[in-house]
């Protein structure tokens, strides 16, 4: 079933790389410019179910990757088949100083908050979004908040513990 | 006492007396300061459900562990309240409302910090987005310790907030009038330029 | 056309948990919707990059306040799959009890939530005491009425102690024994039916588009359950049913939930008939620093609240790469919410927004 998936995507797509690392996982790695094809292929074939869009900042390489989960939802009301219980894994990788994307809310409505966080956690823009605008954060940050070279218990130091208590504000007066 | 550490005063110590006659036999304290009487017996708690502490409210406020014997009750706007319970963490955008329900209440109001997270930033004590120490931003007259706290931890409290009532060191909102300018200048560090006016009037420097 | 802008904002008596709705309206009818989270955001992701895999159990379970079980569940499912740890038999029955209850648990307090919204106070108490009998197990079993980090990479942290078996079942019949009194007064009740019917509607292709999953998509009429589809722990091993209703309406969705509450009795029971003797506990390999391999993993199960998902990568050290969790309050409150608010009537906003079963924390994480 897996296999059958695999030889479909290589006959169609020519720079995919397709592993299998156990029953019911399928990784997919591609290149940046098709991830929208592989993406509208894999939802035509019944994996209609985008679970998560995430990031990984892999910093020594300089790469932001980005990870698109989905699943299938039954086909039929009654019966489980084998294709619900598998879950594919899309891989790409962008650069880390031009983080820049396409985004997929043409093809899965509900992409579009996880492509907000993504952009304000990780600094990523996304093309074609239509509302880029903070989903949780109000306050701007030189670095995104969730990149690695972001060091939270010194933005803590700086920030929070300048501000004085009020009994020892009193005292000094 | 067994579930809760409250008050973070060090000139507040606790007479285990007083909390055993439980203002029984005392007609002539309530003659004598009815106004007290009515302060202590009706704390009613604003509903808002700050953080993950909530989760512990609904078990106080319903059948089991009912808090209307102790005269608490949640009602619905800060203007009819007097008692702030501030259940869990507070992140940052969760401290500008915290601010202007607190404003909104009319005087004399009493706020308790629920739970170890506004204590000392808690578990969360590396995070970008909370607040360490609430005590910078709104006064706080008290403070339970916990994560969570038993529902027994908000009798405790409300018990001992009656003896603070009681010996007049309840005076959070006093002190937030008095040392207005401090609390709003930590408030303005964090935020920057504050949407709302000043409560009370900022007087000139001494 | 004269438009208003409302704040269904945190502070407000209909809101479960931080959470705020900025709704734009003419009249009484609602035009645009939308959601506000953020209010309870801790980076929580960044923050378990910095401790070590031990030290995140503590971390995990409090995402989600209300079923902090299902977390710690897909936790330790994520790091067993990693390190390829291996769990023994009788922990899974006992971890699968163990979140029925809190389903059971979770449940009561959706009900208490949505009865209070519509006004029916009674029910609303009878179903936060039940939910106290429930957290009385717990506190037995793990020390913690809320909080109660039982779920370890490697099995469960300790086994049933004597005489909870029987407390188990004695707890779930004086439960049951009150479903009779719960239908009567609440869901059969003929005011519910006619304030929950039809509102909030969410059809299955709006549902399949906008990511939906748990009852959203189970009151659709499709049998869409991780526990089926995906088993783990011990959920192939009892049969048992999942429930559905066809209309995708408040309505709808409240009765599978009262379905499901019924079924995870009957589960417990039949669990607790199944389990076999023997360990809970597979011990990890070096509690000091636990490294783990290089690798990467997405593991799911089945909240309260719908599909719980995790994507966990490690790169060889004692401490996670990357965490994700996928929660089903994101879609449901980001996305469904947004559109099932759409020319609702400003009178059913807490009843849609309680029905869908959105879990603030889990949003902003």
């Amino acid at each position: 079933m897996n296999d059958s998936l695999k030889e479909q995507l290589t006959s169609v797509f020519t720079d995919v790389k397709v592993f299998i690392p156990e029953e019911d996982r399928i990784v997919i790695t591609v290149e940046k410019e098709a991830v929208l094809s592989v993406l509208s292929f894999l939802k035509n074939h019944g994996y209609s179910h985008l679970g998560l869009i995430s990031c990984v900042d892999w910093i020594e390489e300089k790469k932001l990757e980005l990870v698109y989960i989905l699943s299938a939802y039954m086909q039929e009301d009654e019966s489980y088949h084998d294709k619900e219980r598998t879950t594919i894994i899309l891989k790409t990788k962008i650069s880390r100083e031009k983080s820049e994307f396409l985004s997929v809310t043409p093809i899965f409505v509900n992409a579009e908050p996880y492509e907000r966080e993504i952009h304000e956690l990780y600094g990523i823009h996304f093309d074609g979004h239509n509302r880029l605008t903070p989903l949780f954060l109000e306050r701007k940050y030189e670095t995104p908040p969730f990149r690695k070279d972001f060091d939270t218990r010194k933005y803590v130091q700086d920030v929070f513990d300048n501000i004085p208590f009020v009994e020892k504000k009193a005292e000094n007066k | 006492m067994a579930y809760a550490y409250f008050s973070g005063r060090d000139d507040y110590h606790f007479d285990h007396q007083e909390i055993t006659h439980m203002d029984r036999n005392q007609l002539t304290k309530w003659l004598k300061t009815p106004v007290k009487m009515g302060h202590k017996y009706s704390l009613h708690a604003v509903y808002f459900c700050t953080g993950c502490g909530i989760i512990e409210v609904p078990p106080v406020i319903t059948a089991r562990w009912d808090a209307e014997r102790f005269g608490v009750i949640p009602v619905a706007t800060p203007r009819q309240a007097n008692l702030f319970l501030i259940t869990g963490y507070v992140s940052v955008k969760t401290l500008k409302a915290i601010i202007r329900t607190y404003e909104q209440m009319p005087e004399p109001k009493f706020t308790v910090g629920f739970g170890s997270c506004p204590v000392n930033g808690g578990m969360y004590w590396d995070s970008y987005n909370t607040i360490k120490h609430l005590d910078k931003y709104i006064p706080v007259d008290g403070w339970i310790a916990g994560c969570m706290p038993r529902p027994e931890a908000i009798f405790v409290a409300v018990v001992h907030l009656w003896t603070l009532i009681d010996k007049d060191m309840a005076d959070g909102y006093k002190r937030y009038r008095k040392d207005y300018k401090a609390y709003r200048a930590n408030q303005e560090q964090l935020f920057g330029t504050l949407e709302w006016p000043p409560l009370f009037p900022i007087g000139e420097s001494k | 056309m004269r438009e208003l802008e409302l704040y269904f904002g945190p502070q407000h008596l209909g809101m479960v948990g931080n959470f705020s709705i900025t709704l734009q309206v003419e009249g009484d009818r609602i035009l645009k919707a939308t959601a506000n989270p953020g209010y309870l955001h801790r980076g929580f992701e960044k923050l378990m990059e910095l401790r070590s895999w031990i030290k995140n159990y503590p971390m995990v379970c409090r995402i989600n306040v209300v079923e902090p079980d299902s977390m710690e569940m897909v936790y330790a499912m994520g790091v067993e799959k990693l390190a390829g740890h291996e769990v023994p038999e009788r922990a899974h029955y006992v971890r699968s009890i163990y979140l029925e209850l809190a389903r059971v648990g979770s449940h009561l307090f959706g009900l208490w939530a949505y009865a209070n919204m519509l006004g029916f106070d009674t029910v609303a108490q009878w179903a936060m005491y039940h939910r106290d009998l429930v957290l009385d197990l717990f506190e037995e079993l793990t020390g913690g009425r809320v909080y109660h980090i039982y779920i370890c990479p490697g099995g469960v942290r300790r086994d049933f102690p004597e005489g909870f078996k029987d407390k188990i079942v004695h707890t779930l019949h004086s439960i049951g024994g009150c479903v009779p009194d719960y239908n009567d007064t609440f869901f059969h009740n003929r005011l519910f039916c006619d304030r929950a019917q039809g509102i909030g509607t969410v059809t299955r292709e709006e549902a399949i588009a906008m990511g939906g999953t748990g009852q959203v998509l189970r009151a659709t009429g499709m049998k869409y359950d991780i526990r089926r589809v995906e088993p783990y722990a011990a959920y192939d091993k009892v049969p048992w049913e999942v429930p559905t209703r066809e209309n995708g309406d408040a309505y709808s969705r409240i009765m599978v939930i009262r379905d499901e509450m019924i079924e995870s009795v009957h589960m417990i029971f039949k669990l607790l008939d199944a389990m076999p003797e023997g360990d809970v506990y597979n011990r990890i390999p070096n509690p000091i620093k636990w490294t783990i391999p290089p690798g990467e993993a997405y593991v799911r199960c089945e909240s309260s609240r719908g599909e719980l998902g995790l994507y966990m990568v490690s790169n060889g050290e004692d401490k996670p790469y990357r965490v994700h969790f996928r929660t089903p309050s994101y879609s449901h409150g980001l996305t469904v919410l947004e559109s099932a608010l759409q020319n609702a009537s400003v009178a059913d906003v807490g009843n849609i927004m309680i029905s869908l079963y959105v879990v603030a924390p889990e949003i902003d994480r």
